[in-house]
Parts: C-alpha cells; sequence; structure tokens
C-alpha cells in the first residue's frame, strides 16, 4: 500500500468519521432521557452550588457514581442513566480520594458541613480533603446547599428527617444538661437503654479506644470530652459535653447505640460504617471511663463471657 | 532513510528551537504544579488558604500543563525537525511555526492562569474555558496548515511512517477537540447528562489515543532507525500499526465508564477492543525493536535514543496494563483509585513525555550544530526520571490496589486514609526527583541552545 497523502487524510478523516457517529453519535441519539424515580429539578441556589462546587475542582477528588459492589457512601442506591438528565457538564468523577458524593443529600445537617468545608480535619480529623474557608461563608453556604441537594428527592426526604430532629436537639439542649441528657436517653430504643457493656475494662482496651477517639471524635467533642473540639463554634447544639453525663445513667448500651446510629439532627454521625462492632464497645468505654468517669462495663446482665475475655 | 541528503536543508530550525523552549519551560512549570498537589495530599493544611492554587485547581493546571504544555510540545518539536529532513524541502514557513509556539505558550499560559482563577468547564481533560479552547484549536490548525504544506511542496516522493503518525495525529486532534469540548455550546462546553460522559471520554482517551501515541510513534519511528544506522524492520508491519492504531484506539474512550449507567453494547465494545489493542502495540514494538535489534550499544550511545528506546519499553507496559484495567473484574478492584493515577503516569510521563524528552536531546545537536551543553546533565535527567516514573508506577499501584481491595471489602474510605497516608509521601519524594530532573533539563536545553560554548559539529 503506498501511503500519499491523500490516502492518509481521506483514510483518517473517514475512520474516524465512521467511530464517531458510532461510538459518540449512536449513543447520543438514543439516548435515555427518562428522569428515574428521585429526579427532580435542582433550585437555583443548587445551580449555584453545583458551579462552586466544579470551579473548585471537588470532582477530582469525589465521585458521583454508585457502583452495585460498593458499601461506602451512599451504597443505598445504585446510579441510574436518569438521576444525571439535567446535568451538564456530567460530574460523574474518576477518583475517590474523598468518598462519593451522589448520595451526600441529608447525610448529615447543615451545620456539619459548615464545620467541615471551614477545615475537614474538624469533624474528621484523619482526612485529607483541603480545608475552604477561604471561600468565605457565602459561598459555602451555597455549596452546602448543592450538597445537600445531593441524591435529588431521597435527600429532600433525609433533609426533612434532619430539619426535625435537629429542632428536637436545640430544644432539648436548651432546656439544659438535665433534659438534654433525658432526652438523649430516651431517643435511644428501650431495649439497649437497659444493655450493660458486656465488655471488661482493659488496659488495652481503652488504649485501643483512645486510638479511635483521636482518629473520629477528637475533632468535635475536643481532647477532655468537654465538646469544645475545634468543630465547636459552627456547631449547634454544640458537641456533646461528656462530664454532664455524670450520674444521669448512662448505660454502655446507650453509649453504643448513640455511636452506631448517630444522632439524626445533630451533627453526630453514625459510625456503623467505619466502625466494628469492637471498636464502638471500647471507644464508648473510653468515653465512659475518661470523660463521664462512670462504666458499667462487665456488670449484669452481661451473659456469658467471651471467649477471648482475660 | 533520507540521512544522506539531509545537507541541502538548512539546519537553522527556530521553529523546532522554540517549541522545544516550550516544552522545557512548561515540563519544569507542571511539575512544580504536580508538586504543589502532592503536598497538599499529605498536607492538606499546608498553603491551605490560597485559592489560586489550591488543590482542586491546581491538578487541572498540573495536567494541562503535562499535556498541552510539556509533552505535546515536546512531540512537535521533534516532528519540526523531521518534517523538512524526510520530506528534503525546508518548512513552509519558519514564520509561521515561530509563531505558532508562541501563541501556543499563550494559550497555555492562559488556560492555567483561567483554571487558576476559577475559570474551568470543570469536565476533566477538558477543563479549558472556551475561548482558551478556541486558541487551542487555532494552535492546532497553524500546525495543521504548516506542516500540510510542507508535504505539499516535498522533494521526496515517500512519505515516511513518522509523518503519517503525526499527520493523522495534529489533523484528528483538531477535529476531537472540537467534539470532546463541545465547542458549539461556549457556555457549558458539555453536553447534558450520560452522553456528556460519553463524548468527554470519547475525546479524553483519544487525547492519549490520537495524540500523544501517535506523535510518541512518530518520534520512535524516526529516532531510532537513524541511532541505530538500520533500516526500519519491516513496511508491512509499519502499514499494519498505523491503521489498526487508528481503527481500535479510536472507538474504547467507553472503558472509563465501566461502571456508570451507559448502554452496554457500547461497555462491550471498549472491553473486547481494548483487549485487541494488544495488536496496534505489539505490531509496532515488534517493527521497532527488530529495528534496534543487537544495536543496544548504539542507543546507550546516543542520550536521545536512549530515552527514545525507554519510551517503548513504557508503551508496552502501560498499554498491556491498560488491556487488562479494561477487564470489569479487575476494575472492580482498580478503578476509582490511585491505581489508575499510575497508569495514567506510566503512560503520559513513561511512554510519550520520556520520548517527548528523547525527540529533544535528539534534535538539539542538529539544529543548533554543536553537542548537547552537557551529556552529563542529560543522563542525570534520564536517571531521576527513569527512577521518578518507575518508583510512581510501583507506589501508586500499591496504593491502588490497598484502597481498591479495602473498599471492596467494605472498608470505608475514611478508614484506609491514614493506611496510604505514607504512600504519599513516597510519591512526593519521587515526584521531587522528576520536578529536579525537569529543572536541569531546561537548564540543559537553555544552555545548548543559548549559551553553548561548544565547538561546533
Ligand atoms: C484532595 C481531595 C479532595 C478535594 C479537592 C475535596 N475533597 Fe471532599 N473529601 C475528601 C476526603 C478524603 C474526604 C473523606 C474524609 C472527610 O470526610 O473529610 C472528603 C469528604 C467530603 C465530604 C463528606 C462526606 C461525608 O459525609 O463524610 C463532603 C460533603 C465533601 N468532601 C465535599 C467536598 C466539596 C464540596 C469539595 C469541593 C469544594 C471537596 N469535597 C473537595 C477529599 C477531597
Ligand atoms: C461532628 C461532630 C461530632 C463528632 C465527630 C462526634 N460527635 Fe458525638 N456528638 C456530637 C453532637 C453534636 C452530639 C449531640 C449533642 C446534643 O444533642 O446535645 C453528640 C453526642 C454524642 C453522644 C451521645 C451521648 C448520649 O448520652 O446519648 C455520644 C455517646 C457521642 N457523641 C460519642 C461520640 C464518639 C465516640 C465519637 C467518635 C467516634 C463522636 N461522638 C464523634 C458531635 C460529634
Ligand atoms: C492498550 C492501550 C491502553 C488501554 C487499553 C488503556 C486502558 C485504560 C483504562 C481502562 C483506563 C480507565 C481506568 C479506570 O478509570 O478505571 C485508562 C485510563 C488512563 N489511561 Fe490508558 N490505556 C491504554 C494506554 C494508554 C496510554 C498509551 C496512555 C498515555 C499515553 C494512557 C493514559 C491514560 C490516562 C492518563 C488515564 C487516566 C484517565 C483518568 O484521568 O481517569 N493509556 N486507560
Amino acid at each position: 500500500m503506498r501511503m500519499t497523502p491523500t490516502v492518509i487524510i481521506v483514510g483518517i478523516l473517514a475512520l474516524l468519521a465512521a467511530i464517531t457517529l458510532t461510538v459518540v453519535y449512536w449513543p447520543y441519539a438514543t439516548r435515555d432521557i427518562t428522569p428515574s424515580e428521585i429526579f427532580r429539578e435542582r433550585s437555583s441556589i443548587e445551580n449555584t452550588g453545583r458551579k462552586i462546587y466544579l470551579q473548585n475542582g471537588c470532582v477530582y477528588c469525589h465521585s458521583q457514581s454508585i457502583r452495585s459492589i460498593d458499601w461506602g457512601h451512599g451504597a443505598e442506591r445504585i446510579a441510574q442513566s436518569g438521576d444525571y438528565i439535567a446535568d451538564e457538564p456530567i460530574a460523574l468523577g474518576s477518583q475517590r480520594t474523598g468518598v462519593d458524593l451522589s448520595q451526600e443529600g441529608g447525610e448529615h445537617p447543615d451545620d456539619w458541613h459548615i464545620a467541615h468545608f471551614i477545615n475537614p480535619r474538624y469533624t474528621r480529623p484523619s482526612s485529607i480533603m483541603p480545608p475552604f474557608q477561604w471561600l468565605a461563608m457565602e459561598r459555602i453556604e451555597t455549596l452546602t446547599r448543592y450538597i445537600q441537594g445531593l441524591g435529588l428527592k431521597d435527600a429532600d426526604r433525609r433533609m426533612e428527617r434532619q430539619i426535625y430532629w435537629k429542632q428536637e436537639a436545640i430544644k432539648a439542649y436548651e432546656a439544659g444538661p438535665e433534659q438534654n441528657a433525658k432526652w438523649l436517653s430516651e431517643i435511644v430504643p428501650e431495649g439497649w437503654r437497659n444493655i450493660p457493656n458486656p465488655y471488661p475494662t482493659t488496659d488495652a482496651s481503652l488504649h485501643r479506644g483512645q486510638k479511635i477517639y483521636q482518629n473520629f471524635c477528637i475533632g468535635c467533642h475536643g481532647p477532655i470530652g468537654d465538646g469544645m473540639g475545634p468543630a465547636q463554634p459552627w456547631i449547634y447544639p454544640p458537641p456533646l459535653n461528656f462530664t454532664i453525663l455524670k450520674d444521669r445513667g448512662i448505660s454502655g448500651g446507650i453509649l453504643y447505640y448513640q455511636i452506631m446510629n448517630g444522632i439524626t439532627g445533630s451533627a453526630m454521625p453514625y459510625f456503623k460504617r467505619d466502625l466494628e462492632s469492637q471498636k464502638i464497645w471500647e471507644v464508648g468505654d473510653y468515653v465512659a471511663v475518661y470523660f463521664i468517669n462512670q462504666s458499667d462495663a462487665n456488670t449484669e446482665p452481661r451473659g456469658i463471657d467471651a471467649a477471648w475475655e482475660p | 532513510m533520507s540521512n544522506e541528503v539531509t545537507e541541502s536543508i538548512s539546519s537553522d530550525n527556530p521553529t523546532a528551537k522554540a517549541f522545544t523552549l516550550t516544552s522545557a519551560f512548561w515540563f519544569a512549570a507542571a511539575t512544580s504544579l504536580g508538586m504543589i498537589g502532592a503536598g497538599y495530599l499529605i498536607a492538606p493544611d499546608f498553603m491551605a488558604n490560597i485559592e489560586y492554587i489550591h488543590f482542586g485547581r491546581v491538578r487541572p493546571m498540573h495536567i494541562n500543563a503535562v499535556l498541552f504544555g510539556f509533552v505535546t510540545p515536546g512531540l512537535l518539536a521533534a516532528a519540526f525537525y523531521y518534517f523538512p529532513r524526510l520530506l528534503r524541502t525546508e518548512l513552509f514557513s519558519q514564520k509561521l511555526g515561530v509563531f505558532s509556539a508562541i501563541f501556543w505558550n499563550i494559550t497555555v499560559a492562559a488556560g492555567i492562569i483561567g483554571i487558576s482563577i476559577g475559570h474551568t468547564q470543570g469536565r476533566e481533560y477538558a477543563e479549558l474555558p472556551w475561548i482558551v479552547d478556541i486558541m487551542v484549536v487555532i494552535c492546532f490548525a497553524l500546525v495543521v496548515f504548516n506542516i500540510l504544506m510542507t508535504i505539499r511542496q516535498r522533494k521526496e516522493s515517500i512519505l515516511f511512517v513518522s509523518i503519517w503518525y503525526t499527520t493523522a495525529a495534529v489533523v484528528l486532534t483538531s477535529i476531537t477537540y472540537c467534539l470532546g469540548n463541545v465547542i458549539w455550546k461556549p457556555d457549558t462546553g458539555a453536553l447534558l447528562g450520560i452522553p456528556d460522559a460519553i463524548v468527554l471520554w470519547f475525546y479524553g482517551h483519544n487525547i492519549f489515543g490520537l495524540l500523544l501515541t501517535p506523535m510518541g510513534l512518530a518520534v520512535a519511528y524516526y529516532v531510532l532507525p537513524i541511532a541505530t544506522r538500520s533500516p526500519l524492520y519491516s513496511h508491512t508491519l509499519s502499514l499494519l500499526g498505523f491503521w489498526s492504531l487508528i481503527i481500535v484506539y479510536t472507538h474504547i474512550g467507553t472503558h472509563h465508564l465501566l461502571q456508570v449507567p451507559v448502554p452496554t453494547w457500547l461497555k462491550t465494545i471498549s472491553i473486547v477492543d481494548s483487549v485487541a489493542m494488544v495488536i496496534p502495540v505489539m505490531i509496532v514494538l515488534i517493527n521497532l525493536w527488530y529495528t534496534v535489534k543487537g544495536k543496544l550499544g548504539d542507543i546507550h550511545a546516543d542520550i536521545g535514543a536512549k530515552f527514545v528506546f525507554t519510551g517503548t519499553i513504557y508503551y508496552f507496559f502501560v498499554n498491556i496494563q491498560g488491556s487488562m484495567m479494561a477487564l470489569p473484574h479487575v476494575q472492580r478492584i482498580t478503578h476509582f483509585n490511585n491505581w489508575v493515577v499510575g497508569h495514567a503516569h506510566i503512560g503520559v510521563l513513561g511512554f510519550a513525555g520520556v520520548t517527548a524528552l528523547g525527540g529533544l536531546y535528539f534534535i538539539l545537536p542538529r539544529i543548533t550544530g554543536k553537542p548537547l551543553y552537557s551529556k552529563f546533565l542529560a543522563d542525570v535527567q534520564y536517571w531521576l526520571v527513569l527512577i521518578g516514573i518507575t518508583g510512581f508506577a510501583l507506589v501508586l499501584t500499591t496504593v491502588g490496589l490497598i484502597q481498591g481491595n479495602a473498599w471492596y471489602n467494605g472498608e470505608t474510605l475514611y478508614r484506609t486514609l491514614p493506611e496510604i497516608q505514607p504512600y504519599y509521601i513516597l510519591r512526593a519524594s519521587l515526584g521531587t526527583l522528576i520536578m529536579i530532573g525537569a529543572y536541569i533539563g531546561l537548564y540543559n536545553v537553555i544552555r545548548s541552545l543559548y549559551f553553548n560554548r561548544g565547538a561546533s559539529i
């Protein structure tokens, strides 16, 4: 075959045209624009927030596409093409340096996000997300509106829940420590409230509990458990001061349940994805021993001792 | 080859010089930007509130500087040298060539400053704002015009393989760039919904497949036979390699979207033909490696050829790896994490970048008429880049496996952060080597071009 300029130019253009028609134009022409069941239009403030998101390269660290093999953030909903029909550009992302955000709306209340944007290490001590304090409050709030809309109708349902429980949490907090502690216990299901921590306190378990506390809790509850971590100024009701729980009947079961499930409406996140059962008991016991100064570990009823107990 | 006829063509080639300098400069700039990014991943509060170099901005600045500042101009510098040689004619217009190099720099600078102050379209590899998109297209159009006119006035009737590849690269990229940047929609530069992802990755993938790869191969096809004084192994393989690359590489961009709701038939095509990429790749490598068979001594003796040959080895690895990554079962682990970043660096730096550097060092003595300012420094740069990129490949692949397996087993991303921290530190150290290499290269290029007191060859 003799490669003349004509052969090259005509050949490559013909091939490119054929390929573009097949793998770009055809999928475009047959695209499915049926909205999925969670689809709704974004509000104008959410759209402005989305611009801030794109402008500042959040997309290089955050995907917005859940796969069937995912377990973490947003794994309740596998992405469908109908979720994206209003996205221009689409912001699927190709890296998960941070978590997937496609279902982030309502994961946390607004105050958590604000504190997190000011400095991610305030709410997530070992985060490597850079701080966004420099965006200034107005843009941070706009961005938060976009983030809270991620997941569209599902996000709206989660947000309603957050807003309702936020009011309840504020009411309880403003009624004073006594009332707040009572409310916090009452939102825990009856069965859990009466369970003491079934495992004994040991040096090793406290040591592990401390490590978990430092990696997960310290930014809010603070190094001495008084709720004065660096996130405190942005969070309302503020992170719990554990010392107020003394003599207020806080069982190991309550601590476990609250850490596992989080307190929807308050900034207190759930940790059941991050921490396995043993770790939750141990960080709970660490809080009980060091900050509340009162632990029911290994008291009755504790069932049969586990095989590993010393 | 047209070696014996070269005397008739003036060796003064300001266009090649200008692109050489462009490439060397942006290599240093781009790696510096990359280091800032790597710094953020280790210490996110370091330089915390400096908007203009914040991670989310510095990352696309780095990538655009690498692709459009360092690698493409580097490969073009060599092209502007071998086009006249291979066609036995002067370049159609040196004035136009120099102008296009200057305009190229303005474009890259405008794009990077634009992203830095928040003007981005937010699409990976298509970030540049519309006005800069137009400038990029003009850059390509100027180059296309210059080389097509050079081809037209050629005195050599046979077109060598390098000419095919480079012509195809610049002509097709002018088109895919417009498509991928949805240039007819200036405000967003994007389509709606899933088709946007499809067109984006069609284009993004072709930045590697239809720009860097063919231009890199063109340099290899030019440099290796000359350095080893051997005829090309097979014309048939050259033909097969060329056409199969254009056919296969162009339509597999959807392998970037295997885990996203795009039509299944499109995924199937992209998977099957990503594996079929072995054909164009191995044809070219067999052709090149058989050409230099038994002559590795000659390659070792020429620093330019040494870079280029190393590039072909990385070309082998990146493609074998790529074909594996396109398998859905493999991608369950490798997608979304640093494995892909490793692959990207092996491809863009290990293959295309190293080849571009080889091109620069190969042409420098030939366009200045003097030996390289320092062969020693070039060798130092070779080793710094080689150690850096090999280290990158190992470290990033390791991190990718840690992340991918942890996630697959249900560990949360947050839990993996402390685990991968040490690797980010290693990565930044290796990046430092590459960056130092880039500055050494810049110094060497400037000295060779302008302040070289060595005797003329
Ligand atoms: C360097 C990469 C990086 C960049 C850039 C980045 N993030 Fe993050 N992001 C992370 C990491 C890592 C996490 C997980 C740790 C944490 O929660 O801070 C995270 C977590 C988050 C979370 C919390 C998820 C949750 O519920 O726990 C949100 C919301 C978020 N990022 C939004 C953003 C937005 C909005 C931007 C852009 C303004 C952004 N991120 C930029 C890395 C990044
Ligand atoms: C983002 C901030 C934040 C983080 C991080 C956080 N907490 Fe909380 N925590 C709160 C807030 C806010 C409350 C509830 C305050 C209120 O409603 O008065 C709370 C409440 C609690 C309670 C409820 C006590 C009760 O009596 O019901 C426990 C237990 C607790 N946190 C433990 C932890 C542990 C352990 C961690 C780390 C694994 C942690 N928290 C991390 C903010 C946080
Ligand atoms: C046989 C050839 C190749 C195949 C089949 C291939 C395959 C792939 C696949 C499947 C991905 C997506 C990975 C993922 O997101 O999980 C990818 C990404 C990438 N490839 Fe290749 N590759 C090949 C060669 C190359 C070459 C030669 C280069 C560079 C010149 C290159 C550069 C890149 C880059 C930069 C990315 C990252 C894109 C991103 O930012 O997500 N590849 N490749």
